[in-house]
């Protein structure tokens, strides 16, 4: 019943230009987009989970809140680009158990960024050292998150079973 | 001229620059002048990324060679790649290593004139002795290929010289046909690079351009090491591609393009992050704009990494184009 669905979701045009387009704009643009996507929501989160881990000591932590719009900005273009590659590709992810690990990573992922940055950033009146106390469990999970997710992405690369339906 | 002419061109750089840059450390250590040191410093890094283009042209000069009607000594080939790939790999952390030692020269934190890092100096007298040793077998192997005239018998039997061979088959074994998984793990190290890369280089350009202004330089500079190791990661991994699958890179212009484009943003960020010339741009304050000469640097530098990364992700699309001919 399924395969049936993604069967004719890979028989509508959009899914049949994203696969075998002979256009520069096709597959490998969107997936060039999806890594620089990637490049903004993690590497923003990453220089936030740093700083609250003790690194760069003298950096001032409140301002940080303001990579938390890189973050925004590059999880969107992960879920546009992402979304056009489910569409020429529904088989292929959906029938990979590894694409729903990876889903529910970002999921913590975000979670945790988005619990750092109440417990962190909401509070003006808090010292530097009461952030980092704060939000330290949380940049630990996140980080772990961030790499899991990387990697599970990567390797649906290598692990898929079934192309197209 | 073909793609093996930059064989030509560059082959000679690394193997006496590393031996110059060697020369240049001692002499500054001696005199102990800070000027001489960072020259030092960045002379490696930068002798360090020009290494990377003049490996990867060897595998289509060595193809051109093959090609030709000239008989090629295979074995001292092998053992060329060998001595070639040894180098590169020490060469590259020699200027990675470098490259921190005069990171600390830009760092704003420490009073000039900046002491390098005992470590660092050990490190990379070192590795640095090492590579040239390295480039020593690798030149002397590689002027063989072409001057049978220059070499006698026992050398080309040696027993350094039948180890040196298999190097580059077992490396490539390793990566491609020892386990399934080497590749992907691979892979995800390249990515987890790039993240770096971006976090820490990105994140400074972006402070330059005016973008986090309220943010102090100085703190976000600090964290450039991240960076570094992001791009020697990436390198690694990316020679680590390349003896795998040298069909896939060697005559791929999108290859020539981001290797380039590494290049020349590694070459940035030695220059503009690493020495004293950021010292006036560290000093800017929350809020505090940097001159445009500084802003004009990141926006270039900021593009490059992400037109290398859209090169990177359009590899394998002009892979299937060249297999399929003309």
């Amino acid at each position: 019943m399924f395969l049936s669905i993604f069967q004719a979701i890979e028989a509508t045009g959009l899914s049949t230009w994203i696969r075998e387009s002979d256009s520069v704009f096709s597959f490998w643009f969107i997936l060039s987009v999806h890594a620089i996507g990637m490049g903004l929501l993690v590497g923003a989160s990453v220089l936030i989970g740093l700083r609250i881990l003790g690194l760069a000591p003298d950096l001032p932590i409140a301002p940080l809140k303001r990579f938390y719009r890189f973050i925004w900005v590059g999880f969107w273009i992960q879920v546009a680009s992402g979304l056009l590659l489910l569409i020429g590709y529904p088989t292929k992810s959906l029938t990979n158990p590894l694409f729903y690990v990876k889903l529910t990573l970002i999921g913590l992922a975000l979670t945790s960024m988005q619990m750092l940055r109440n417990r962190v950033f909401a509070d003006a009146n808090l010292s530097e050292a009461a952030m980092m106390a704060e939000g330290r469990v949380f940049a630990v999970w996140a980080l772990i998150f961030w790499v899991g997710a990387v990697t599970a992405g990567r390797l649906l690369a290598y692990t898929y079973t079934v192309l197209t339906a | 001229m073909n793609l093996a002419h930059i064989h030509l061109l560059l082959n000679h750089w690394p193997i006496i620059g590393a031996f110059v840059g060697l020369f240049l450390f001692l002499v500054a250590f001696l005199a102990n002048s800070d000027d001489l040191k960072q020259a030092s410093l960045a002379f490696f890094t930068l002798i360090a990324l020009l290494t990377i283009p003049t490996y990867f042209s060897g595998d289509v000069a060595n193809e051109v060679l093959r090609e030709s009607s000239t008989q090629l000594p295979k074995e001292l080939v092998n053992t060329h790649q060998g001595a070639a790939l040894l180098s590169l790999v020490f060469m590259e952390l020699t200027g990675g290593l470098a490259l921190i030692g005069l990171w600390q020269f830009s760092r704003m934190s420490r009073p000039a004139p900046v002491p390098v890092a005992r470590w660092n100096f050990t490190l990379v007298l070192i590795l640095s002795i090492v590579t040239a040793g390295m480039m020593t077998a690798t030149g002397n192997t590689g002027g063989a290929i072409r001057h049978p005239e220059i070499l006698s018998a026992e050398d080309a039997a040696s027993a350094v010289g039948a180890i040196g061979s298999k190097i580059v088959p077992s490396v490539s074994h390793f990566v491609t046909a020892s386990s399934r998984w080497v590749w992907p793990v691979l892979e995800t190290l390249h990515f987890l690079g790039l993240i770096l890369i971006v976090a820490a280089i990105g994140g400074l350009n972006l402070r330059l351009l005016g973008f986090v202004k309220d943010l102090p330089v100085a703190p976000l500079h600090r964290l450039l090491p991240w960076g570094i190791a992001g791009l020697v990661i990436n390198i690694i991994t990316g020679i680590l591609f390349f003896v795998g699958m040298p069909f896939f890179y060697a005559w791929n212009p999108l290859f020539h393009l981001k290797m380039a484009g590494v290049v020349v943003a590694g070459a940035t960020l030695v220059l503009f992050n690493c020495t004293s010339a950021f010292r006036s741009w560290a000093t800017l304050g929350p809020g505090e704009d940097p001159p445009a000469v500084a802003k004009f640097i990141a926006a270039s530098s900021l593009i490059l990494w992400l037109v290398i990364i859209v090169l990177g992700r359009y590899l394998p699309l002009t892979q299937e184009s060249l297999r399929a001919g003309p």
